[in-house]
């Protein structure tokens, strides 16, 4: 009787979910990600020229542009707001402008700036930790989001 | 807190980078092949917050980029001298490294060109070989180019080795230089850098011509080493009164002196003089460089058979001198 109990509980458990998750993401905090690339064309005098791209396809060595649109959509000021972007495998992180970003260099396991981090060789000694290493970036805001309030955020990465 | 004057600033700060950004970038395209052509990146970012109900996460949408084929090949003469070479010499091999630094499959095709400018002569060539992958040339081993047949197909990050072997042809100067272009050419296609060939890249995408234009040559070059030897002849008499006549029973010494000029050697030298009608050989009388030689065909350089004095002077490099003696009497 009390297993049956319990499994009764799981499942209303299980199928209450997905409409929480619904009922909030109306309200809340909506993320949008889009990526760029920067191309570089040359004139004839010489005059080289950056512009920003919508790709659909690249090459290795490209220089992307990845920009995330926040925006609380709630009624209520968003606390403890945190943004968290894995570096696809194929992209090597190459710098943000943004100082409050921290990245990590183990997955996601811990964080700082890359200043501070170091990797681990095989023969047990360690290195700084480079930008290639980088496997996440994210932004730990101090302070909430104001309902209504909008925000962008920019890191830059190379097409292994 | 990035606050939206914030985050314009940030903006501007990042479009004031990007030219540094962009010089730097280029080596990297260089030289790793790279990201495989057709991988397919997709970013998705996620956000954690807490607007009163808990902690709760929002994904962001997925942005994917499929990875296009870059064509970026490399060939390099990697002999670490000019090779030398000697006038009339055949299949003498130059060595090339031909370096798939592209992301994708791609065929390519090899030619020859000698008549490059610059140099003392053009080699003639005579075949393109594709190493066994040893990196020593192995005539009968490895594999004779024949254009259209048997085009390297190389691998992301693969290179082969390439041999130009060329027949030097005569009447070539001491420290003559003669060089050959070898150029591989992307069978897809070449092109300014950016050129982009829809659906020819690996895994159906595109193809896009990297910094090399989908071709890229080398040259490699070879040094003539030649050497030649000069032989100045003299005699002296002495007669059986003390005095310089020749009269029966003189005594003539002959020298003879070799001189070998040039930067090669002269393999096997072998100086061999007849003793003249009229006189007769004195038994021993052979010296080379001072050292008494013996008559028979034995281990040291000299010998006299059939009327004719014989030195093995081996192998002699340019720029030395060989001086040899013998003695005959006159009937």
């Amino acid at each position: 009787m009390k297993r049956m109990i319990s499994f009764a509980f799981a499942l209303s458990l299980a199928s209450a979910l997905p409409g929480v998750a619904q009922a909030q993401s109306a309200n809340a905090v909506a993320i949008d990600s889009n990526v760029m690339v920067e191309r570089t064309t040359t004139d004839a005098a010489g005059r080289s020229q950056t512009m920003l791209e919508e790709p659909r396809v690249v090459v290795p060595g490209d220089k992307l542009v990845f920009v995330l649109n926040y925006r609380n959509n709630g009624v209520r000021a968003a606390s403890d707001f945190v943004v968290t972007n894995p570096l696809p495998q194929a992209v090597a992180f190459d710098g943000t402008s943004d100082a409050d970003a921290s990245v990590s260099v183990d997955g996601g396991r811990s964080w700082g700036q890359l200043a501070t981090l170091s990797i681990r060789n095989a023969d047990g000694t360690s290195r700084p930790a480079r930008a290639e290493d980088v496997t996440h970036i994210r932004w730990a805001f101090q302070q909430p989001i104001p309902a209504g309030r909008a925000g962008r955020l920019m890191f830059r990465g190379v097409v292994r | 807190m990035t606050s939206f004057s914030g985050s314009f600033a940030a903006r501007h700060a990042l479009l004031a980078t990007s030219a540094i950004f962009i010089f730097s970038a280029l080596p990297t395209i260089a030289h790793a092949a790279g990201t495989r052509a057709g991988t397919v990146i997709s970013n998705t970012a996620s956000a954690t917050f807490d607007n009163g109900g808990g902690s709760t996460t929002v994904n962001s949408n997925t942005n994917t980029l499929t990875v296009d084929e870059l064509i970026e090949i490399d060939v390099d003469w990697s002999d670490s001298a000019d090779v030398v070479t000697t006038p009339g010499a055949t299949s003498q091999p130059l060595k090339f490294q031909v370096t798939n630094n592209g992301n994708g499959v791609e065929t390519y095709g090899l030619a020859t060109v000698s008549t490059i400018g610059g140099d003392n002569y053009d080699p003639s060539v005579t075949q393109i070989v594709i190493d066994d992958g040893d990196g020593v040339y192995e005539p009968g081993q490895d594999t004779i180019y024949v254009p259209g047949s048997n085009d390297p197909v190389l691998n992301p990050d693969q290179s082969i080795t390439v041999f130009v072997l060329s027949t030097t042809p005569g009447g070539l100067a001491d420290g003559d230089r003669g060089g050959v272009q070898l150029t591989a050419t992307s069978k897809t296609g070449t092109g300014a850098p950016g050129t982009s060939f829809a659906g020819a890249g690996e895994g159906g995408g595109n193809a896009v011509l990297g910094t090399s234009g989908g071709d890229d040559s080398d040259n490699g070059f070879y040094i003539v080493s030649s050497a030649n030897v000069s032989i100045a002849k003299s005699a002296t008499v002495l007669d059986p009164f003390g005095g310089t006549g020749v009269v029966p029973g003189s005594t003539i010494t002959y020298t003879l002196v070799a001189t070998t000029t040039g930067s090669g050697n002269l393999p096997n030298l072998v100086i061999s003089d007849a003793v003249p009608t009229g006189t007769t050989y004195v038994p021993g009388s052979i010296t080379l460089g001072g050292t008494a030689q013996s008559d028979a065909n034995d281990a040291d350089a000299g010998r006299f058979g059939s009327g004719t004095v014989t030195v093995n002077l081996g192998t002699v490099a340019g720029g030395q001198t060989r001086t040899i003696t013998f003695k005959a009497t006159v009937n």
